[in-house]
């Protein structure tokens, strides 16, 4: 028996019929018959092959990986929907999932009627759902409409009582899937809070998102899948850069650079020689290639990946026919020691793209390494800021 | 892409009786639930609510009173037709109404399916507590009917406490199976209504359980336990005889049978349903 919260997956392989088949009469007999006259095999498709990997009790993980690279299906054995084809997965304790948008819940039972069901499928006694029951309608700000059916929620209104539901009937295995992305955004900072509480209070909390973020403010180690293997098991930080590094030479190298304005060359140095650091002035030199005269608006960035930036700087310039240097001075970079990635893009005055608004390239920035604070303090803040204090 | 591995890798579930009833028993407030919401559902919307249990097996009774007792003139050993025929629907409709919707209890409760795990038997019980509950109501029109033949049930009525287990443990094996089967061969739904009106008339609802040649008798009781189970109403409630012992145990042996083989049948099924459902 393992220790409530904590997870064991061993080994584990999934398969999924490759072939065309319905769940009718007809088609299983004709597939019966292949078998036993054609002696032909069934195909399968590959979905996770020998994922190995343990969660000790109160850990947070993510589960990082592109469309399709198993996750959800990860998350499914987890839960027990689905079984593995070979290996063998416990967990231990109680699990709340909230796997699909509307998990748990039904659509023709009321607010209030999901609520007990949901928490009668956990196992859990009628009065215990009673007893949290105010606590579950009002953080998911449903007093008014919680006794209407669930089919006439709005989809946020659904992800926010599933949420509410599956984070406050104190699970010991918390599993969350895609399910931020529906939620408004001061719900969204209202559930990476209760991630938090829940975690805080001992929770175990298996994560799948695309908001890379999301994964920074509440989980400390990182699994990446890659097309149904592990490809990285390490702290979260890491796992993150190593994916950004590998969704980023996929958005570079996507971005077809035939606009009128193109980008030739790009550099970034220490204005002052030596390493990029993060205290010390930084030159970015670009080179831009025009087809005509043109009075245009220049936009740079710098981000953590692919996502959006931490900072952009702009400037007006008159870019002649032909090839022009540009050269920008960043006066200090307030960011962590890491890698990041500098946009760039050039704009007519009225705001028509010349050369869209893209990744250009990685460097790497050392300095200061942001402390690793405790698990519930967000370290969704990506900068540095020189901070003193006194203590009296 | 192929993947080897030897066999001893492969995923096998592990499943202990003791465990199953461990589980089943601790969600035994998830069959409440979906039973009441089933519940809920079908007298909520329907206009005549309640009445709906007693109407399908008295429309049938009198159906049945008419063509049998006055036209094909069925012999009942002195019962009056009407509670002979009551007697025969009540259990013939639990098993139908278990099975019917058994086979659409875990097809249609697919958004629950993909989220949240307990034991899936859990859909065809709920089913089935339903259709008792439907029984229980359309049991007060059996004493409807003891009132307007001015008949007085039995003292040996007792006897249908274990009549009544045996075809719970009957509509319980099939309906379970028949929750996992439909998951895997969907177009079975449109031939349970077929089959289940074929069962109705070889069921011996309509007609004494004497119709069945004596030589078959016992056989045709392990096939269909339902056949035992309402000879043994009729005598005990009707006729104030016990039921026949033989019948009665070839029933409760069968019906076992059923319902551990439907249910174990079922467990092996369960480990795909969400790969497929």
């Amino acid at each position: 028996m393992l220790p409530n919260g904590a997870i064991d997956v061993s080994h584990v392989y999934k398969r999924f019929h490759a072939d065309k088949r319905r769940a009718l009469l007809r088609d299983q007999i004709q597939i019966l018959r292949n078998r036993v006259v054609r002696q032909t095999r069934p195909k399968w498709r590959w979905v996770l092959r020998d994922i190995d990997f343990k969660v000790e009790a109160g850990e947070a993980v993510g589960l990082i990986g592109t469309n399709g690279s198993g996750k959800s299906t990860l998350l499914k054995m987890l839960n027990q929907i689905m079984f593995p084809y070979a290996g063998h997965i416990d967990v231990g304790g109680r699990i709340g999932a909230l796997i699909e948008v509307r998990s748990g819940i039904h659509p023709d039972l009321s607010g209030r009627e999901n609520t007990f069901l949901y928490g009668s499928l956990l196992g859990l006694p009628r009065r215990e759902v009673a007893a949290r029951f105010d606590e579950i309608v009002e953080f998911a700000e449903l007093t008014d409409s919680i006794d209407r059916q669930v089919k006439f929620y709005s989809s946020g209104m659904q992800m926010r009582l599933g949420f509410a539901i599956a984070a406050f009937l104190e699970p010991e295995v918390l599993l969350v899937d895609e399910v931020l992305a529906v939620g408004d955004a001061p719900f969204q900072q209202k559930c990476l809070e209760r991630m938090r509480q829940v975690l805080e209070a001992g929770t175990t909390l298996v994560l799948v998102t695309h908001d890379l973020t999301a994964f920074e403010a509440t989980t400390q180690r990182g699994i990446w899948l890659k097309d149904g293997v592990v490809a990285m098991d390490a702290p979260i930080r890491q796992t993150l850069s190593a994916y950004r590094d590998f969704i980023e030479t996929y958005a570079v190298s996507s971005a077809a650079d035939s606009g009128p304005v193109r980008i030739t060359k790009v550099s970034v140095s220490a204005a002052e020689g030596g390493h990029v650091r993060a205290d010390a002035p930084v030159a970015v030199r670009l080179v831009v290639d025009c087809d005509e005269a043109v009075d245009a608006n220049l936009y740079l960035g710098i981000s953590e990946g692919a996502a959006t930036p931490v900072f952009t700087v702009s400037d007006e310039a008159h870019l002649p026919v032909g090839e022009s240097r540009i050269d920008c001075r960043l006066e200090q970079l307030p960011l962590a020691r890491g890698r990041y990635a500098l946009w760039g893009g050039v704009y007519t005055t009225s705001g028509k793209s010349l050369a869209e608004w893209r990744p250009l390239l990685t460097f790497d920035v050392s300095g200061a390494e942001l402390g690793s604070a405790p698990r519930a303090v967000a370290r969704l803040a990506p900068i540095v800021i020189g901070a003193r204090w006194e203590h009296s | 892409m192929t993947v080897d591995l030897p066999r001893e890798a492969l995923f096998r579930r592990h499943l202990r009786p003791g465990k199953m009833m461990a589980d089943l028993w601790a969600s035994r407030e998830a069959v409440r639930s979906l039973a009441e919401r089933d519940w809920r559902a079908r007298y909520k919307q329907a206009v005549l609510g309640l009445a709906w249990a007693v109407l399908t097996p008295v429309m049938l009774m009198l159906i049945f009173t008419l063509v049998f007792k006055h036209g094909a003139k069925v012999e009942t050993d002195g019962m009056p037709y009407p509670l002979f025929a009551y007697l025969g629907l009540l259990p013939w409709t639990l098993f139908s109404t278990s099975v019917s919707q058994g086979v659409l209890a875990i097809v249609g409760n697919n958004a629950l399916l993909n989220k949240v795990y307990f034991p899936r038997e859990v859909f065809a019980i709920a089913k089935v507590l339903v259709a008792l509950i439907d029984m229980a109501i359309a049991m007060t029109v059996l004493f409807l009917l003891f009132g307007i033949n001015t008949f007085m049930p039995r003292p040996t009525s007792y006897w249908a406490i274990p009549m009544l287990l045996i075809m719970l443990a009957f509509a319980l094996g099939v309906s379970i199976f028949m929750s996992g089967v439909s998951v895997y061969l969907r177009d079975i739904r449109q031939a349970i209504p077929i089959i289940l009106q074929l069962g109705l008339f070889i069921t011996p609802v309509a007609y004494d359980l004497s119709y069945i040649p004596a030589s078959v008798r016992g056989i045709y009781v392990a096939i269909n336990p339902l056949g035992g189970v309402i000879d043994g109403l009729r005598r005990s409630v009707l006729l104030g005889e016990a039921p026949h012992l033989g019948i009665t145990v070839i029933a409760a042996c069968s019906a076992a049978v059923y319902l551990v083989g439907g249910y174990a049948l079922f467990k092996r099924m369960e480990k795909g349903l969400a790969d497929v459902a």
